[in-house]
């Protein structure tokens, strides 16, 4: 594309509607999305659709598939919409702290590898990552899904440690629903060996051919609803916001939400003066975006884990 | 397996921990010793599907076996260098998920995975007309997602970079197809498994461009006569051209549906 090109579209969001120019509306749609991607977002949800067809409160299709690798004790892939992430469960032995010999460990991180979009650099974990694992491990734990007393082989000297390993294919955002679902799934498809502690050697035998599946809460199963809104001319609430949509976001809401309907936490991240254009979406007093964001996760959330059944 | 630190940009585990050990290992029924369900100059079926990474210019899935990795391609991209380069510079980078092997990888990088970087560069580099591409950078990032075997690993990771490449619409003088090989006694098989590899006298990896008949990478090891080399060699040139159909193919359909 020519730079003559981009500077007649720069004065487009002024002039208001497009002048035929010489070349396609394909192409000159993406490279007014490129420069002007506010302006871009913002005429779609004018007509009530978001960039890639859906309805702003409409959710991307979600695929899971478990179990597909040999190599980890666990595992599963789900795809949500592009994002596609891979998650896989390896079983160590360990001894316990010191001051808690009857709890195991387990340990979620997730990767966003420079393979996954062109904004990751390859090298150590970037700050996002950072705070998704952290996000994760939050969500695991304080749901209890996975008793951490499960784990014990012998009280106070062998514990299972499950590394649960994350790892992004294709980001196409809202990574953090995609990798606890992958994360739940693949924690459903782990199978431990039955394992014996020896006090005479102090080491642990696991049999080969016996292995049991790992005692799960079912009824904590947690999954992840993320909304992102956007304020603008229209101001919406987009449910599973893209990676297109991410950096546009004024604030977003993920919500957790156990099997039962229990809401196990809810995180609003705000940035500027946006009130999501609450007044308007909700002139009554007393309701808000999250009023509007927690039966919606609920819903959702029945069919995520029908999935994960 | 130790953690060699604390890293407090990652959720640590216990300071220790070790993979299991089993009991009595299975007797080893010569896993290796016949083929059951290939013959020795047979090949795993390739699945491989270009297209699947939505954020990258170019990508492709490949899967043989057990052997699953996904390779994307980025660029050509602003060189980062101050230098100036009259040629484009091919970058390679390779990565293995944690859970992708028998033990933990623990996230930090090892040497494995800059020797299969450059191996599988050294496979790509010579089908890249990087003379077009001044001043800039292509990078080549794989993640292998199973693995089973290291040369099952280079050969399908070849394929997987060439694929994607030529996904990226990236001038190349010829799609690269890969293939191993390895002498287990007096017999030569293709494509060998984790297993059979452990147990071979030798191994030969051979990358090549079958449309212009010419190799673009041999890799042995292990103690081979020469001519048990030569006919490795020769074994996977032959079964590249099969490869390099099966490419072509997955590019072609991908292409009309796309």
């Amino acid at each position: 594309m020519s730079v003559a090109a981009n500077q007649s579209q720069i004065s487009q969001p002024q002039a208001g509607a497009a002048k035929q120019a010489p070349q396609s509306d394909a192409l000159r749609a993406q490279i007014f999305q490129r420069l002007h991607p506010h302006a871009y977002l913002d005429r779609f949800l004018a007509e009530g659709v978001r960039p890639d067809g859906r309805e702003p409160g409409e959710w991307r299709d979600v695929f899971v598939n478990v179990g597909s690798i040999s190599t980890a004790d666990g595992s599963a892939l789900v795809r949500m919409g592009g994002t596609t992430i891979v998650c896989g469960v390896k079983a160590e032995i360990a001894e316990p702290e010191l001051d808690s010999p009857d709890l195991g460990f387990i340990v979620p991180n997730i990767d966003l590898p420079a393979i996954c979009s062109p904004k990751f650099k390859p090298g150590p974990p970037s700050e996002e990552a950072q705070v998704l694992s952290e996000r994760l491990n939050e969500a695991l734990i304080s749901s209890n899904i996975l008793p951490l007393s499960t784990l014990v082989i012998s009280s106070g000297q062998a514990v299972w440690c499950l590394y649960i390993d994350a790892t992004c294919i294709n980001y196409d955002g809202n990574a953090f629903d995609a990798a606890l679902l992958a994360m739940v799934a693949a924690l459903g498809n782990t199978t431990l060996p039955q394992a014996t502690f020896d006090p005479t050697t102090s080491g642990t035998m696991c049999s080969r051919a016996v292995r049991v599946p790992l005692s799960l809460n079912t009824s904590r199963m947690v999954v992840g609803l993320s909304f992102g809104c956007v304020g603008g001319s229209t101001p919406s609430l987009l449910a599973d916001p893209t990676s297109f949509e991410e950096p546009l976001l004024t604030s977003t809401i993920s919500v957790v939400v156990d099997g039962e309907g229990g809401v196990v936490s809810v995180e609003r991240n705000a940035l500027g003066d946006s009130d999501c254009g609450e007044r308007e979406l909700f002139p009554t007093p007393g309701t808000g975006t999250l009023d509007s964001c927690l039966p919606a996760a609920k819903d959702r959330s029945a069919i995520l884990h029908k999935l994960l059944q | 397996m130790a953690q060699g630190s604390f890293d407090r940009r990652r959720i640590n585990g216990p300071e220790e921990s070790f993979p299991p050990v089993f009991d009595a290992v299975e007797e080893h029924a010569k896993i290796w010793s016949a083929r059951r369900d290939r013959g020795d100059a047979d090949i795993r079926p390739i699945f491989l599907q270009p297209g699947l990474i939505s954020q990258a210019n170019g990508s492709a899935y490949i899967e043989t076996a057990r052997t699953k990795l996904a390779c994307a391609v980025y660029g050509p991209r602003q060189s980062k260098s101050t230098t100036y380069s009259e040629k484009g510079r091919l970058n390679v980078e390779v990565k293995f998920a944690p859970f992708s092997c028998t033990r933990r990888r623990a996230p930090l990088r090892d040497a494995e995975d800059r020797s299969l970087s450059v191996a599988i560069h050294r496979s790509i580099v010579s089908s890249v007309c990087l003379e077009l591409f001044p001043k800039s950078t292509i990078d080549v990032f794989i993640t292998i997602i199973e693995n089973d075997g290291i040369e099952g690993c280079i050969a399908s990771g070849s394929i997987a970079a060439s694929a994607a490449l030529a996904d990226a619409g990236i001038e190349m003088l010829g799609l690269v197809a890969s293939c191993s090989a390895v002498v287990l006694g007096d017999e030569t098989r293709l494509d060998p498994t984790e297993e059979e590899a452990n147990a071979s006298d030798g191994i030969v990896i051979v990358a090549c461009m079958p449309a212009l008949s010419s190799i673009t990478n041999v890799w042995e090891s292990g103690r081979l006569t020469a001519n048990d080399a030569l006919k490795c060699m020769e074994m996977c040139q032959d079964r590249c051209i099969d490869i390099h159909s099966v490419i072509a193919q997955s590019l072609s359909s991908n292409n009309k549906t796309a």
